[in-house]
């Protein structure tokens, strides 16, 4: 099946064509939806910031260049909200610590909703010391594959900034390894 | 490469993000220094598992929170085409506009078309400027009948007088 470009899409759009708005976001939408939740650390949350973000692109659909990328636009606006979310509920230390959001493990089997959870915390406990900033530069470069100069493209900042911050994120996350693994240690001891 | 700066990037490597021209000097080091190699190994362990969770715990939409999301968007706001079409950004005109006025800016400079007038006055032979210069006045002055100028020579204190009138004839006082 022949498929169109981003461009034409964009073009589809701006003419009032408002089926290809879907098309032109469908491929993005998981990627969208997980920056935002993890961002947000709870499911209404990211939705709601999703929601923003998409009535954005489409309002200010007619500022983006074409010939670029439209992933790292898409993704440029999804961050900006949900730090203007975060901003705006001056929660943002809690979010990540206060979720017990337990409504996207669906799955019937207690077994694999038990891992989810497990996975689901031990992400949160990962991402919990970062700042947001941080936060977004792992995201986008660990968890969403972009590349340093994407990223920083997409934050509006030098590589040179997306390299410290990663670097300091990674730091982080390998220093909370740390703590979980000496924290199981302990567990087995006093099992012991 | 001493243990304080590969332990500074570390993180970096890990990752695949250091700058090629690091990397040899940071293996170098990470095949002679086995706690260097300890903490790189801990890094590359956090990092994969902590992209591996990712992988594992990603969510997606239910098709009908999706499409409810996109028509939200769609019939919230309708997309707001520059009305200076076809150019799709404000930007560019802006920099049009700026672009204009250095022009006419530069024009003005080399130009100078307020000269033009004085200049080019039909009856002038020696124009008013000139004669306000000559004179050593303003040019209120160089309206007068006669102009003078005097020269003193610093060798002998000879003073010279120049007079002209204003036919420019010359006559010289000593």
């Amino acid at each position: 099946m022949w498929m169109k470009n981003e461009d034409e899409l964009v073009g589809e759009v701006l003419q009032g064509d408002h089926s290809s708005f879907e098309q032109l976001l469908r491929p993005y939408r998981q990627g969208l939806l997980n920056m935002a939740y993890r961002m947000t650390g709870n499911r209404e949350e990211a939705k709601e910031v999703c929601q923003d973000a998409l009535i954005k692109v489409y309002k200010y659909l007619h500022r983006f260049k074409r010939g670029k990328s439209f992933k790292s636009w898409a993704y440029k606006i999804t961050i900006n909200s949900a730090c203007d979310f975060l901003r705006k509920k001056k929660r943002f230390e809690d979010s990540v610590q206060t979720q017990k959001d337990l409504e996207w493990s669906r799955s019937p089997d207690p077994e694999r909703q038990f891992q989810n959870k497990e996975i689901k915390d031990r992400i949160e406990a990962c991402l919990k010391n970062l700042s947001p900033r941080e936060k977004a530069v792992f995201l986008l470069r660990d968890g969403d594959g972009f590349s340093v100069d994407e990223t920083s493209k997409i934050l509006k900042c030098s590589s040179l900034s997306v390299r410290t911050h990663l670097s300091r994120a990674r730091k982080k996350i390998r220093a909370q390894f740390e703590r979980m693994n000496l924290g199981y240690r302990e567990e087995v001891k006093n099992e012991v | 490469m001493k243990c304080k700066k590969v332990y500074r990037l570390l993180p970096l490597m890990a990752g695949g993000d250091l700058r090629s021209s690091r990397i040899s000097a940071v293996k170098a080091h990470l095949e002679r220094c086995p706690e260097c190699q300890r903490e790189y190994d801990a890094y590359i362990l956090s990092l994969e598992t902590t992209k591996e969770w990712l992988e594992k715990d990603r969510k997606d939409w239910e098709e009908n929170e999706w499409q409810r999301a996109v028509q939200n968007a769609v019939t919230q706001k309708k997309p707001e085409v520059s009305t200076l079409a076809p150019l799709p950004f404000r930007k560019a005109w802006a920099y049009v506009m700026m672009g204009v006025l250095a022009v006419a800016l530069t024009l003005l400079l080399v130009v100078r078309p307020f000269d033009i007038g004085e200049g080019m006055r039909p009856d002038s032979g020696v124009s008013s400027r000139t004669q306000a210069r000559l004179s050593g006045g303003s040019l209120e002055e160089s309206q007068q009948e006669v102009v003078r100028m005097t020269m003193i020579l610093p060798e002998t204190g000879q003073k010279i007088i120049w007079f002209f009138d204003k036919n420019f004839t010359l006559e010289v006082n000593e």
